[in-house]
């Protein structure tokens, strides 16, 4: 491999990395631009998607790299356990909202963050205590296909998450900006008052971003499942840690921001992998994201919706 | 309150013992004085699979001693300690010491068996020491809970308490660095570790002994086993054209390097210690990640079809637990067999059997032929017998792809430094 193919691989390995640390990102900043809270739950909102996944591919007979699918069975099996890992994700993203947030929203203090902690905390150990400690392997069914980039390869699971990852910032982006639902929303997160007067339905834009939130960690739990072939009940706190941290770099409550944080902090992590090792990965990522605070107080791109008092 | 609650917690604990003691071992005949003995294993978690097929070694030796009434006048009883937590999720050196402790304060405890982790060791050996009670580990192996140079350390009390059925990763890792250097022909290696006491041990013995072999050593990283992306670091090592990759260290992180190895450099030879031998690797990153790893065990390989004593309990373990034995199986029967002749030497000497009396007789055991052949220790409490054995994972359709013993297979004995 030449110095180029190297950059061109670690490329590869952090644009993957970042899309994934994207997507998550979005759920938090999602929620915190509407409530203007910091769900820690997603952290293993997001590990719960990728058990579902898990369970659902194996439902459909897959075990570990053994199975290999093509055309309509392996976009079938991709949807359904996307589907699955989507919906369940979002489900409980929006119970987290209508069952436990709700009845705490005229409570003042962090009472509701503290809450979202309480419920990271019941979801790992449920998934600790029904499906174990142990690393699983989650089974891959897309084929193993792959290209060379002059000594680079770029194989076909990248370009699959690069994909999905895309599209699904596309369709964010698309209902937040174009539909009737992502105008409420943007327009709650603007100011709920203004909003709930011009008759908005306040509570459901509200439970709707949780919904998406969830939504999308759930895809992300299961592209780390594809991507990494593994599914384990602490993979929450390590991507989760970096998502928030791509969402505050980029801007919280800014969705290009929260995109952008996040192939960053990918990007970040390949090259300190490449060039000073793989433990100062971690200190080049949080002390960029102090140096970020101190001079640039609102992220990267900043807060596009305006401050509510 | 917090009495009462103490008090409560303590007869939770003692029943659960017994519990457990009640399902671990025979029943004892009316007249027979009852020897304990604990046994500690991460019987939970992510080694649990590991721990039962170690420990059942020891149930087995203390179900034919009493079946047979090898020593007359006294039966033996197994009592089960996990040292693995659920916050842990694999074990945890604080529950380890707990667990010491617990068998400190058992007086009819005179031997103990265990630990499987090195991390565990480290943390019961002080404790154990002070209570002038023996342990033998058929698993762990770091190097520094026997050496005299961490005397104060790890045995307090002067004497050696911390027995061996293995030999140590000062073996483990230059040993294979020489099958590397003379058999594999490797020029030149990259070497991981896994930050823990294990893998940071096995991996400098193996790089100080590669280099002396004038293999050259192009690196040499530490990988986080929380974090989930190594693609960068082996993207990294497959640039610089390795011969080989060795990964000192347990499946926490092994399991990543194996998937994430074989998809970056599938062609690289990659090696461990015996962290990377276990059926927990197989379910977690599977074929083809898996194939074609080397792995070693601190132990001689156990042959089935070897003699007859092979034969016999081969036959006998696999009535009794409808599967077959692990290496670390027999290292354990072994350690069993080490306090069942240490009791017949005290029966045979007139001596009353205690705790000082058993760490006496076990220092001077002289086992001539078990299954992992001559048994004697050293001063420190090390076997003199020290052999590493190779394997390499090769796909065995025939079996269950998750059975360490038929997808491992036994390649020889690792050249000694």
């Amino acid at each position: 491999m030449t110095s180029v193919d190297i950059i061109v691989q670690q490329l590869i390995n952090g644009l993957s990395l970042g899309s994934m640390y994207a997507l998550l990102a979005l759920g938090f900043t999602l929620v915190y631009g509407i409530a203007e809270l910091i769900n820690f739950a997603h952290f293993n909102v997001f590990m719960v998607g990728s058990m579902v996944g898990l369970l659902t591919l194996q439902a459909f007979g897959l075990v570990g790299q053994e199975t290999v699918l093509t055309g309509l069975p392996l976009v079938g099996v991709l949807l359904a356990g996307f589907a699955m890992s989507m919906g369940v994700c979002g489900l409980i993203g929006m119970s987290i909202e209508r069952f436990l947030l709700r009845p705490l929203a005229a409570v003042k203090g962090p009472a509701a963050m503290i809450t979202t902690i309480g419920v990271s905390y019941v979801l790992f150990n449920a998934v600790l205590l029904t499906l174990g400690s142990d690393s699983k392997n989650f089974p891959n069914p897309i084929p193993p296909v792959s290209w060379a980039i002059g000594g680079a390869v770029l194989r076909v699971r990248e370009v699959a998450i690069w994909v999905i990852s895309l599209a699904l910032m596309g369709a964010l982006t698309y209902f937040v900006s174009y539909t009737k639902l992502g105008r409420a929303m943007r327009a709650t997160a603007q100011d709920p008052d203004a909003a709930r007067m011009m008759g908005v339905d306040v509570d459901r834009v509200i439970m709707t971003a949780f919904f998406v939130g969830g939504a999308l960690a759930g895809a992300c739990g299961m592209i780390f499942g594809l991507y990494y072939n593994l599914a384990k009940v602490d993979i929450g706190f390590g991507a989760g840690l970096r998502a928030f941290t791509a969402a505050v770099l980029g801007g919280i409550g800014n969705v290009p921001g929260a995109m952008v944080g996040g192939v960053l902090i990918g990007l970040i992590e390949a090259f300190a992998g490449q060039t000073i090792g793989a433990a100062w990965a971690d200190v080049v990522i949080f002390s960029l994201l102090v140096l970020v605070l101190v001079f640039q107080p609102a992220g990267l791109l900043g807060r596009l919706a305006p401050n509510k008092s | 309150m917090i009495s009462r609650r103490t008090t409560i917690k303590s007869l939770l604990l003692s029943a659960t013992v017994i519990a457990g003691a009640g399902g671990f071992a025979g029943k004892a005949e009316a007249a027979d004085k009852v020897l304990k003995v604990g046994i500690n294993l991460s019987f939970t978690g992510a080694d649990a699979e590991n721990a039962a097929r170690i420990g059942n070694g020891a149930t087995l030796a203390f179900d034919e001693a009493n079946a047979k009434h090898e020593v007359p006048g006294y039966t033996f009883q197994l009592v089960k300690y996990d040292d693995a937590t659920p916050t842990a999720g694999q074990y945890d050196p604080a529950q380890a010491a707990t667990n010491a402790r617990s068998m400190i304060s058992d007086r009819a405890t005179v031997a103990a068996i265990g630990p499987q982790m090195s991390g565990a060791g480290k943390a019961m050996a002080p404790i154990l020491s002070q209570g002038d009670l023996a342990i033998i580990t058929p698993a762990s192996t770091n190097p520094d809970i026997t050496d005299p140079k961490f005397a104060a350390q790890y045995r307090p009390a002067g004497k050696a308490i911390y027995f061996r059925t293995v030999a140590t990763d000062a073996y483990q890792g230059p040993n294979m660095a020489n099958y590397m250097a003379d058999t594999l022909k490797v020029k030149s290696v990259y070497v991981l570790d896994d930050t823990g006491a294990y893998g940071v041990g096995l991996a400098d013995a193996f790089q100080a002994q590669a280099e002396k072999k004038g293999v050259k050593i192009l690196g040499r990283d530490k990988l986080d086993p929380k974090a989930v992306d190594y693609s960068s670091i082996l993207t990294k090592i497959k640039a610089m054209n390795p011969d080989a990759i060795y990964y000192g260290g347990v499946n926490q992180a092994g399991v990543k390097v194996a998937k994430q190895g074989y998809d970056i450099m599938p062609n690289v030879i990659k090696a461990g210690g015996d962290g990377m031998q276990s059926a927990d690797l197989l379910k977690g990153a599977g074929f083809p990640a898996v194939e074609g790893w080397y792995a070693t065990v601190a132990s001689p390989h156990f042959d089935e079809a070897g003699d007859a004593k092979a034969k016999a309990f081969g036959e006998a373990y696999f009535k009794k637990f409808n599967q077959h034995p692990d290496d670390y199986t027999v290292t354990c029967y072994t350690g069993a067999e080490v306090i069942i002749q240490a009791v017949k030497d005290l029966v045979k000497a007139k001596k009353p059997i205690d705790r000082s009396s058993m760490r006496e007789a076990i220092q001077h055991v002289d086992l001539k032929n078990t299954l992992v052949g001559p048994v004697e220790f050293d001063g420190n409490g090390d076997l003199k017998n020290k052999v590493i054995s190779v394997f390499r994972i090769t796909k065995n359709d025939k079996a269950p792809l998750d059975d360490p013993t038929a997808q491992y297979k036994y390649i020889g004995t690792a050249p000694m430094s």
